[in-house]
Protein backbone atom coordinates (compact mmCIF):
# COMPACT_ATOMS: atom_id res chain seq x y z
CA UNK A 1 0.00 0.00 0.00
CA UNK A 2 1.12 3.30 -0.95
CA UNK A 3 0.89 6.49 1.03
CA UNK A 4 -0.66 9.44 -0.49
CA UNK A 5 2.10 11.22 0.82
CA UNK A 6 5.46 11.87 -0.45
CA UNK A 7 8.31 12.35 1.76
CA UNK A 8 8.52 15.76 0.41
CA UNK A 9 5.22 16.82 1.98
CA UNK A 10 7.56 17.22 5.32
CA UNK A 11 9.54 19.98 3.85
CA UNK A 12 6.33 21.49 2.92
CA UNK A 13 5.07 21.33 6.46
CA UNK A 14 8.40 22.92 7.31
CA UNK A 15 8.00 25.61 4.59
CA UNK A 16 4.89 26.44 6.38
CA UNK A 17 6.16 26.64 9.53
CA UNK A 18 8.99 28.77 8.75
CA UNK A 19 6.96 31.29 6.66
CA UNK A 20 4.04 31.56 9.85
CA UNK A 21 7.47 31.86 11.89
CA UNK A 22 8.51 35.14 9.47
CA UNK A 23 4.69 36.56 9.92
CA UNK A 24 4.34 36.33 13.40
CA UNK A 25 8.04 37.78 13.70
CA UNK A 26 6.53 40.75 11.81
CA UNK A 27 3.67 40.99 14.47
CA UNK A 28 6.30 40.68 17.12
CA UNK A 29 8.80 42.97 16.14
CA UNK A 30 9.00 45.29 19.01
CA UNK A 31 9.85 42.20 21.12
CA UNK A 32 12.10 40.39 18.63
CA UNK A 33 15.29 41.43 16.50
CA UNK A 34 13.74 42.98 13.21
CA UNK A 35 16.00 40.41 10.92
CA UNK A 36 14.66 37.33 11.84
CA UNK A 37 11.27 37.87 9.45
CA UNK A 38 13.95 37.79 6.61
CA UNK A 39 15.84 34.81 8.09
CA UNK A 40 12.94 32.52 8.10
CA UNK A 41 11.71 33.90 4.65
CA UNK A 42 15.41 32.71 3.22
CA UNK A 43 14.86 29.55 5.02
CA UNK A 44 11.71 28.89 3.98
CA UNK A 45 13.36 29.72 0.03
CA UNK A 46 15.82 27.22 1.18
CA UNK A 47 13.19 24.56 1.84
CA UNK A 48 11.25 25.63 -1.94
CA UNK A 49 15.17 24.91 -3.07
CA UNK A 50 15.04 21.43 -0.98
CA UNK A 51 11.78 20.60 -2.92
CA UNK A 52 13.23 21.39 -6.52
CA UNK A 53 16.22 19.22 -6.17
CA UNK A 54 14.09 16.66 -4.73
CA UNK A 55 12.05 16.50 -8.23
CA UNK A 56 15.05 17.13 -10.46
CA UNK A 57 16.77 13.61 -8.11
CA UNK A 58 13.69 12.06 -8.16
CA UNK A 59 14.68 8.66 -9.01
CA UNK A 60 18.34 9.22 -7.53
CA UNK A 61 17.71 9.20 -3.91
CA UNK A 62 15.63 6.76 -2.15
CA UNK A 63 12.30 6.87 -0.03
CA UNK A 64 14.12 6.65 3.03
CA UNK A 65 16.84 9.43 2.28
CA UNK A 66 14.12 11.63 1.25
CA UNK A 67 11.85 11.38 4.26
CA UNK A 68 15.00 11.99 6.41
CA UNK A 69 15.99 15.22 4.25
CA UNK A 70 12.30 15.90 4.76
CA UNK A 71 12.23 14.99 8.82
CA UNK A 72 15.57 17.07 9.18
CA UNK A 73 14.17 20.42 7.38
CA UNK A 74 11.43 19.83 9.59
CA UNK A 75 12.47 19.60 12.83
CA UNK A 76 15.06 22.47 12.07
CA UNK A 77 11.64 24.48 11.43
CA UNK A 78 10.06 23.07 14.80
CA UNK A 79 13.35 23.84 16.94
CA UNK A 80 12.87 27.22 15.82
CA UNK A 81 9.77 27.55 17.00
CA UNK A 82 11.03 26.08 20.99
CA UNK A 83 13.69 28.42 20.03
CA UNK A 84 11.88 31.65 20.35
CA UNK A 85 9.20 30.62 22.80
CA UNK A 86 13.05 29.93 25.13
CA UNK A 87 13.74 33.38 24.34
CA UNK A 88 10.83 35.00 25.07
CA UNK A 89 10.60 33.30 28.59
CA UNK A 90 13.92 33.05 29.28
CA UNK A 91 15.84 35.87 27.66
CA UNK A 92 13.09 38.58 27.66
CA UNK A 93 10.92 37.05 30.66
CA UNK A 94 8.09 37.74 29.10
CA UNK A 95 5.91 34.97 30.68
CA UNK A 96 2.63 35.50 29.41
CA UNK A 97 3.63 35.81 25.72
CA UNK A 98 6.02 32.49 26.34
CA UNK A 99 2.71 30.26 27.36
CA UNK A 100 0.57 32.05 25.05
CA UNK A 101 3.22 30.88 22.36
CA UNK A 102 3.39 27.52 24.01
CA UNK A 103 -0.27 27.01 23.27
CA UNK A 104 -1.27 28.64 20.35
CA UNK A 105 2.13 27.97 18.35
CA UNK A 106 4.22 25.12 19.71
CA UNK A 107 1.26 22.75 20.35
CA UNK A 108 -0.51 23.06 17.17
CA UNK A 109 2.68 22.86 14.98
CA UNK A 110 4.34 20.03 16.72
CA UNK A 111 1.22 17.96 16.66
CA UNK A 112 0.05 18.98 12.86
CA UNK A 113 3.80 17.62 12.45
CA UNK A 114 3.59 14.57 14.50
CA UNK A 115 0.46 13.68 13.03
CA UNK A 116 1.90 13.51 9.36
CA UNK A 117 4.99 11.97 10.13
CA UNK A 118 2.89 9.04 11.72
CA UNK A 119 0.84 8.60 9.03
CA UNK A 120 4.03 8.35 6.43
CA UNK A 121 5.51 6.28 8.51
CA UNK A 122 2.68 4.01 9.27
CA UNK A 123 1.75 3.81 5.49
CA UNK A 124 5.14 3.14 4.72
CA UNK A 125 5.88 0.18 7.09
CA UNK A 126 8.68 2.22 8.71
CA UNK A 127 10.88 0.67 11.13
CA UNK A 128 9.42 0.48 15.08
CA UNK A 129 12.12 2.21 16.87
CA UNK A 130 11.34 5.20 14.51
CA UNK A 131 7.43 5.02 15.74
CA UNK A 132 8.18 4.18 19.27
CA UNK A 133 10.74 7.72 18.60
CA UNK A 134 7.28 9.64 17.29
CA UNK A 135 5.20 8.30 20.51
CA UNK A 136 7.70 9.04 23.54
CA UNK A 137 7.99 12.62 21.46
CA UNK A 138 4.29 13.07 21.43
CA UNK A 139 3.96 12.59 24.95
CA UNK A 140 6.37 14.14 26.29
CA UNK A 141 5.44 17.09 24.25
CA UNK A 142 1.83 16.85 25.50
CA UNK A 143 3.09 16.44 29.06
CA UNK A 144 5.86 19.82 28.45
CA UNK A 145 3.28 21.73 27.47
CA UNK A 146 0.33 20.79 29.85
CA UNK A 147 2.54 20.97 32.79
CA UNK A 148 3.38 24.57 32.83
CA UNK A 149 -0.33 25.48 31.90
CA UNK A 150 -1.70 23.06 35.04
CA UNK A 151 0.91 25.45 37.14
CA UNK A 152 -0.30 28.86 36.35
CA UNK A 153 -3.84 27.75 36.64
CA UNK A 154 -3.10 26.65 40.14
CA UNK A 155 -1.51 29.74 40.89
CA UNK A 156 -3.78 32.14 39.38
CA UNK A 157 -6.56 30.57 41.66
CA UNK A 158 -4.23 30.62 44.66
CA UNK A 159 -3.54 34.57 44.32
CA UNK A 160 -7.38 34.94 43.75
CA UNK A 161 -6.28 36.63 40.86
CA UNK A 162 -5.20 36.14 36.81
CA UNK A 163 -1.47 34.62 36.33
CA UNK A 164 0.04 36.55 33.87
CA UNK A 165 2.90 38.97 34.68
CA UNK A 166 4.01 40.06 32.08
CA UNK B 1 5.35 57.97 15.14
CA UNK B 2 2.56 57.99 11.67
CA UNK B 3 5.88 56.73 9.93
CA UNK B 4 6.49 53.67 12.55
CA UNK B 5 2.73 53.13 11.48
CA UNK B 6 3.50 53.18 7.99
CA UNK B 7 6.37 50.85 8.25
CA UNK B 8 4.62 47.77 9.79
CA UNK B 9 1.99 47.42 7.64
CA UNK B 10 3.69 47.62 4.71
CA UNK B 11 6.32 45.11 5.84
CA UNK B 12 3.44 42.85 7.06
CA UNK B 13 2.27 42.81 3.45
CA UNK B 14 5.46 42.30 1.62
CA UNK B 15 6.11 38.81 3.53
CA UNK B 16 2.57 38.06 3.24
CA UNK B 17 3.13 38.29 -0.58
CA UNK B 18 6.38 36.50 -0.14
CA UNK B 19 5.02 34.29 1.77
CA UNK B 20 2.21 33.48 -0.62
CA UNK B 21 4.51 33.17 -2.99
CA UNK B 22 6.80 30.67 -1.85
CA UNK B 23 3.85 28.47 -0.67
CA UNK B 24 1.99 28.66 -4.36
CA UNK B 25 5.66 27.58 -5.73
CA UNK B 26 6.18 25.04 -2.67
CA UNK B 27 2.45 23.73 -3.46
CA UNK B 28 3.08 23.28 -7.48
CA UNK B 29 6.40 21.31 -7.30
CA UNK B 30 5.29 19.01 -4.51
CA UNK B 31 2.51 18.20 -7.09
CA UNK B 32 4.43 17.65 -9.65
CA UNK B 33 6.64 15.72 -7.72
CA UNK B 34 3.40 13.60 -7.08
CA UNK B 35 2.29 13.16 -10.38
CA UNK B 36 5.42 11.94 -11.63
CA UNK B 37 5.13 8.62 -12.57
CA UNK B 38 7.46 5.83 -10.68
CA UNK B 39 7.74 2.95 -12.28
CA UNK B 40 9.74 -0.15 -10.77
CA UNK B 41 10.56 -3.24 -13.04
CA UNK B 42 10.69 -6.13 -10.60
CA UNK B 43 10.34 -10.04 -11.32
CA UNK B 44 6.20 -11.48 -11.40
CA UNK B 45 5.02 -12.19 -8.00
CA UNK B 46 2.27 -14.85 -9.91
CA UNK B 47 4.56 -16.89 -11.84
CA UNK B 48 4.40 -20.49 -13.62
CA UNK B 49 6.76 -23.28 -12.61
CA UNK B 50 7.04 -26.96 -14.82
CA UNK B 51 5.07 -29.89 -12.39
CA UNK B 52 6.25 -33.58 -12.01
CA UNK B 53 4.17 -34.17 -14.84
CA UNK B 54 5.57 -31.86 -17.66
CA UNK B 55 4.39 -32.63 -20.95
CA UNK B 56 7.31 -33.01 -23.49
CA UNK B 57 7.17 -30.33 -26.05
CA UNK B 58 5.93 -27.49 -23.56
CA UNK B 59 7.64 -24.50 -23.53
CA UNK B 60 8.04 -22.28 -20.22
CA UNK B 61 8.24 -18.41 -21.34
CA UNK B 62 10.79 -15.86 -20.21
CA UNK B 63 10.61 -15.02 -16.91
CA UNK B 64 8.28 -17.75 -16.25
CA UNK B 65 5.28 -15.43 -17.01
CA UNK B 66 3.98 -17.09 -20.13
CA UNK B 67 3.48 -21.39 -20.75
CA UNK B 68 2.50 -23.25 -23.69
CA UNK B 69 1.41 -26.60 -22.69
CA UNK B 70 1.68 -29.27 -25.12
CA UNK B 71 -1.52 -31.93 -24.45
CA UNK B 72 -2.76 -34.90 -26.14
CA UNK B 73 -6.47 -36.21 -26.31
CA UNK B 74 -7.37 -39.89 -26.32
CA UNK B 75 -10.57 -41.04 -27.99
CA UNK B 76 -13.13 -42.45 -25.78
CA UNK B 77 -10.62 -42.32 -22.86
CA UNK B 78 -9.78 -39.30 -20.31
CA UNK B 79 -6.54 -38.66 -20.21
CA UNK B 80 -4.88 -36.53 -17.17
CA UNK B 81 -2.36 -34.79 -16.28
CA UNK B 82 -1.96 -35.02 -12.36
CA UNK B 83 0.92 -31.89 -12.29
CA UNK B 84 1.68 -30.72 -15.79
CA UNK B 85 1.85 -27.10 -14.25
CA UNK B 86 2.36 -25.07 -11.34
CA UNK B 87 1.37 -21.48 -10.39
CA UNK B 88 3.49 -20.32 -7.70
CA UNK B 89 3.66 -16.99 -5.64
CA UNK B 90 6.96 -15.87 -5.19
CA UNK B 91 5.79 -13.12 -3.04
CA UNK B 92 5.92 -13.67 0.88
CA UNK B 93 2.65 -11.88 0.76
CA UNK B 94 -0.76 -13.50 -0.16
CA UNK B 95 -2.14 -12.65 -3.82
CA UNK B 96 -5.30 -13.23 -5.65
CA UNK B 97 -5.33 -14.65 -9.20
CA UNK B 98 -8.00 -16.07 -11.49
CA UNK B 99 -8.20 -17.91 -15.02
CA UNK B 100 -10.26 -16.33 -17.83
CA UNK B 101 -10.63 -17.54 -21.45
CA UNK B 102 -9.25 -15.64 -24.18
CA UNK B 103 -9.53 -17.60 -27.41
CA UNK B 104 -9.72 -20.99 -28.84
CA UNK B 105 -9.49 -22.65 -32.42
CA UNK B 106 -10.68 -24.14 -34.14
CA UNK B 107 -13.86 -21.84 -33.94
CA UNK B 108 -17.41 -22.79 -33.07
CA UNK B 109 -19.04 -24.20 -35.62
CA UNK B 110 -16.30 -25.65 -37.63
CA UNK B 111 -16.42 -29.84 -37.83
CA UNK B 112 -12.77 -29.88 -36.47
CA UNK B 113 -14.60 -28.92 -32.93
CA UNK B 114 -16.73 -32.09 -32.82
CA UNK B 115 -13.98 -33.92 -32.57
CA UNK B 116 -13.46 -33.07 -28.72
CA UNK B 117 -15.60 -34.12 -25.48
CA UNK B 118 -13.80 -32.15 -22.72
CA UNK B 119 -10.69 -30.09 -21.60
CA UNK B 120 -10.75 -29.29 -18.47
CA UNK B 121 -8.63 -27.44 -16.09
CA UNK B 122 -8.68 -27.54 -12.13
CA UNK B 123 -6.58 -25.73 -9.84
CA UNK B 124 -5.64 -27.49 -6.81
CA UNK B 125 -4.03 -26.86 -3.70
CA UNK B 126 -0.75 -28.00 -2.15
CA UNK B 127 -3.39 -30.42 -0.49
CA UNK B 128 -4.48 -31.78 -3.68
CA UNK B 129 -7.92 -29.86 -3.25
CA UNK B 130 -10.11 -28.44 -5.66
CA UNK B 131 -9.85 -24.78 -5.79
CA UNK B 132 -11.21 -23.77 -8.79
CA UNK B 133 -12.74 -25.46 -12.62
CA UNK B 134 -12.04 -24.41 -15.90
CA UNK B 135 -13.69 -26.48 -18.18
CA UNK B 136 -13.66 -26.34 -21.98
CA UNK B 137 -16.79 -28.72 -23.66
CA UNK B 138 -18.51 -29.67 -26.75
CA UNK B 139 -22.06 -29.38 -27.87
CA UNK B 140 -22.04 -30.93 -31.53
CA UNK B 141 -19.59 -28.47 -33.16
CA UNK B 142 -20.15 -25.86 -30.60
CA UNK B 143 -17.44 -24.63 -27.72
CA UNK B 144 -18.88 -24.04 -24.51
CA UNK B 145 -16.28 -21.93 -23.08
CA UNK B 146 -15.82 -21.25 -19.66
CA UNK B 147 -16.84 -17.78 -17.40
CA UNK B 148 -13.86 -16.31 -15.54
CA UNK B 149 -13.12 -18.34 -12.05
CA UNK B 150 -13.58 -16.36 -9.36
CA UNK B 151 -10.59 -14.86 -7.90
CA UNK B 152 -8.36 -17.27 -5.80
CA UNK B 153 -6.19 -16.47 -2.77
CA UNK B 154 -2.63 -17.98 -3.16
CA UNK B 155 -0.77 -17.74 0.15
CA UNK B 156 2.99 -16.31 -0.21
CA UNK B 157 5.30 -18.44 -0.73
CA UNK B 158 3.51 -21.25 -2.23
CA UNK B 159 2.67 -23.14 -5.20
CA UNK B 160 -0.36 -24.73 -6.48
CA UNK B 161 -1.20 -26.98 -9.36
CA UNK B 162 -2.63 -27.03 -12.41
CA UNK B 163 -4.46 -30.46 -12.88
CA UNK B 164 -5.82 -30.97 -16.84
CA UNK B 165 -8.27 -33.73 -18.06
CA UNK B 166 -8.80 -34.39 -21.68
CA UNK B 167 -10.70 -36.43 -23.66
CA UNK B 168 -11.85 -37.03 -27.39
CA UNK B 169 -14.64 -38.38 -29.01
CA UNK B 170 -15.28 -42.22 -29.97
CA UNK B 171 -14.30 -42.26 -33.02
CA UNK B 172 -12.14 -38.98 -33.26
CA UNK B 173 -9.88 -38.08 -36.15
CA UNK B 174 -6.25 -38.36 -35.33
CA UNK B 175 -3.82 -34.90 -35.80
CA UNK B 176 -6.39 -32.30 -34.90
CA UNK B 177 -5.42 -29.55 -33.37
CA UNK B 178 -6.98 -27.39 -30.86
CA UNK B 179 -4.72 -24.27 -29.68
CA UNK B 180 -6.71 -22.31 -26.79
CA UNK B 181 -5.55 -19.32 -24.70
CA UNK B 182 -6.03 -18.68 -21.65
CA UNK B 183 -5.30 -15.70 -19.51
CA UNK B 184 -4.14 -15.57 -15.67
CA UNK B 185 -5.38 -12.37 -13.86
CA UNK B 186 -3.54 -11.45 -11.23
CA UNK B 187 -4.31 -8.73 -8.30
CA UNK B 188 -1.06 -7.16 -6.69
Amino acid sequence: MESPLLPEFLVFLGIEVFLMLSLLNCLLDDRLPNAFSYIYQIAALFGFGHLVISREFFSAFGDHVRFWYGLIYLIAALANVVAINVYFGVVKRLWTLAKAWLGAVIFPAIVISIVFVFDYGIVQRATLPLQIGLIVSAIATSLSIAYPLVRAVDRSKKSGKKGGEN
Amino acid sequence: MTKVVFKKPVKLLILLLTSVLITTASAAVYYSIMMQPSITITGATIAFAQGNDWPSGSTLGANSTWVSLALKAYPNATLTYEQPLNVSNTDSASHTFRLRHVSITPASGQPQVGNFTFINFIVMDTDGVSQASFNYTTTSTTWNTPSPTSYLTLPGSTQWIIYVETKATAGANSDIVANMQIAVDVQE
